[in-house]
């Protein structure tokens, strides 16, 4: 059963994300699917995250494929110019990826080479539109393949960022524009995700496109309060660093608390399934799928 | 699946409309330089982004923030500036000029970058700006209730 397949039923999804080494050493990302296979329906394969060099995504898909996981290749427009989006794009699509998550992506000066120039040929909702117009046969240049690729399209949302109603917005262009599936910013502030959701059945965005929220797990107090102070856009309930902080075994507590948001997701009405972000932390995938109760059927 | 999704080199342009682009973008610049601090992109959006160039996003986006927004509406590449669409959307709500938000933006063609914005609308090669938008709220609700699975 694929991602798409999963989607098209009602089962509640569950997705894993896996960052390449910035190195040429494959095994990394065999190491690393390890902790994932058996427990989650598909692994998001970042594309140069932060805007650091990495292992380019379309290989680290293909390595994921041939261990047996089913890869969302992440796309961002930072790097590449339309020209060089379509042909990657076609060239996963040969080697049988067939999930491709369209980002705008990080600036260059967030990573280690910020002289670097930001391409942004395209942003976010017209790589989902292009993407959307190859599965329809067509190149942007309206030169129509012999074969269309058949991408399930992924887009990213962030429902913490002000201004609230823009982000709305924001994902109805990306329904409108195409997109099947909708990952979302690590959720840290229910009352925010729950009236964002509650906008978004209201306006029956949910029924097009399956949401998937974001849930990280971390290790420390320090990773909580690292990420609100440098990573925009993230909003963290204080009572989250607080927890952290007091308990003993801070390991545990980040588990206890990832399980807590993921039952009160399930809850939503609306949420079609998490995307799991274990921070440096991809060994505890299983522990948290096995206690959260969810299973997979491969 | 929406058909045409990037603005196409259509009419060409030629040598000769270059030269005389440039003399006419001479007094664009006059007035949008000072006014929105046009970029010059030749494809002008500013009368759906609410008279806010939105070309003064670092990431030059044309539909809508990215997710990098910070807490305080600044923007996640220069933290001493506001978000440029932070500004739009606020505006936009002053103004009543949400429903033009709702639009999706073409693909910018570069080889419009230092042409006339004025001429392209005369050419047809860009769309023509609404100068006044109607009804804003009514026209949201009808985007929104356009959906026949609700």
């Amino acid at each position: 059963m694929t991602l798409k397949d999963k989607i098209a039923s009602d089962r509640f999804i569950v997705c894993a994300e896996i960052g390449p080494p910035q190195s040429c050493d494959g095994d990394v990302i065999r190491e690393k699917s390890k902790h994932f296979k058996g427990y989650v329906d598909a692994v998001n394969i970042t594309d140069n995250q932060t805007a650091v060099v990495r292992l380019s995504s379309i290989a680290s898909a293909k390595i994921l494929l041939d261990e047996g996981l089913e890869p969302i290749m992440q796309m961002t427009c930072r790097d590449r110019n339309r020209l060089a989006i379509q042909s990657d794009l076609l060239g996963a699509a040969a080697l049988g990826i067939h999930n491709v998550l369209c980002l705008t992506g990080d600036y260059p000066t967030f990573g280690d080479q910020p002289e670097a120039k930001g391409v942004f040929d395209l942003d976010s909702i017209q790589l989902i539109a292009t993407v959307a117009k190859m599965n329809s046969g067509f190149l942007l240049s309206d030169h129509e393949m012999n074969k269309a690729p058949e991408f399930l399209i992924g887009a990213a949302a962030n429902p913490f960022a002000p201004p609230f109603e823009m982000r709305i917005i924001r994902l109805y262009k990306k329904v409108e524009a195409g997109a099947h599936f909708i990952q979302t910013q690590p959720v840290f502030d229910l009352e925010i995700f729950t009236r964002w959701m509650e906008r978004i059945t209201y306006l029956g965005l949910h029924k097009k496109t399956a949401i998937l929220a974001g849930v990280m797990a971390v290790k420390s107090a320090k990773t909580l309060i690292l990420m609100q102070k440098k990573v925009p856009g993230v909003k963290i309930d204080k009572q989250y660093i607080e927890r952290m902080k007091a308990a003993s075994d801070p390991e545990e507590e980040g588990v206890k608390i990832a399980l807590e948001i993921i039952k009160i997701l399930k809850e939503i009405k609306g949420v079609r399934g998490i995307h799991l972000m274990p921070y440096l932390w991809e060994s505890i995938t299983p522990t948290i799928v096995r206690e959260a109760g969810l299973s997979i059927i491969s | 699946m929406i058909k045409d999704i990037a603005t196409k080199n259509n009419p060409p342009i030629s040598g000769r409309e270059r030269k005389f682009s440039r003399l006419l973008l001479f007094f664009e610049d006059v007035i949008k330089i000072p006014l929105f601090r046009c970029q010059r992109c030749g494809e002008c959006i500013l009368s759906s982004t609410a008279f806010i160039c939105s070309q003064n996003c670092p990431k030059r986006m044309r539909n809508g923030p990215c997710g990098g927004t910070r807490q305080d509406g600044s923007c996640e590449v220069y933290p001493d500036r506001k978000c440029v669409w932070y500004k739009i959307y606020y505006r936009s709500k002053l103004l009543k000029r949400i429903s033009p938000l709702y639009d999706i933006k073409k693909i910018h063609n570069w080889n419009l970058e230092h042409t006339s914005a004025w001429l392209n609308v005369f050419k047809k090669r860009i769309e023509a700006p609404k100068w006044f938008v109607h009804k804003d709220k009514q026209k949201v609700k009808a985007i929104i209730s356009n959906d026949p699975e609700r």
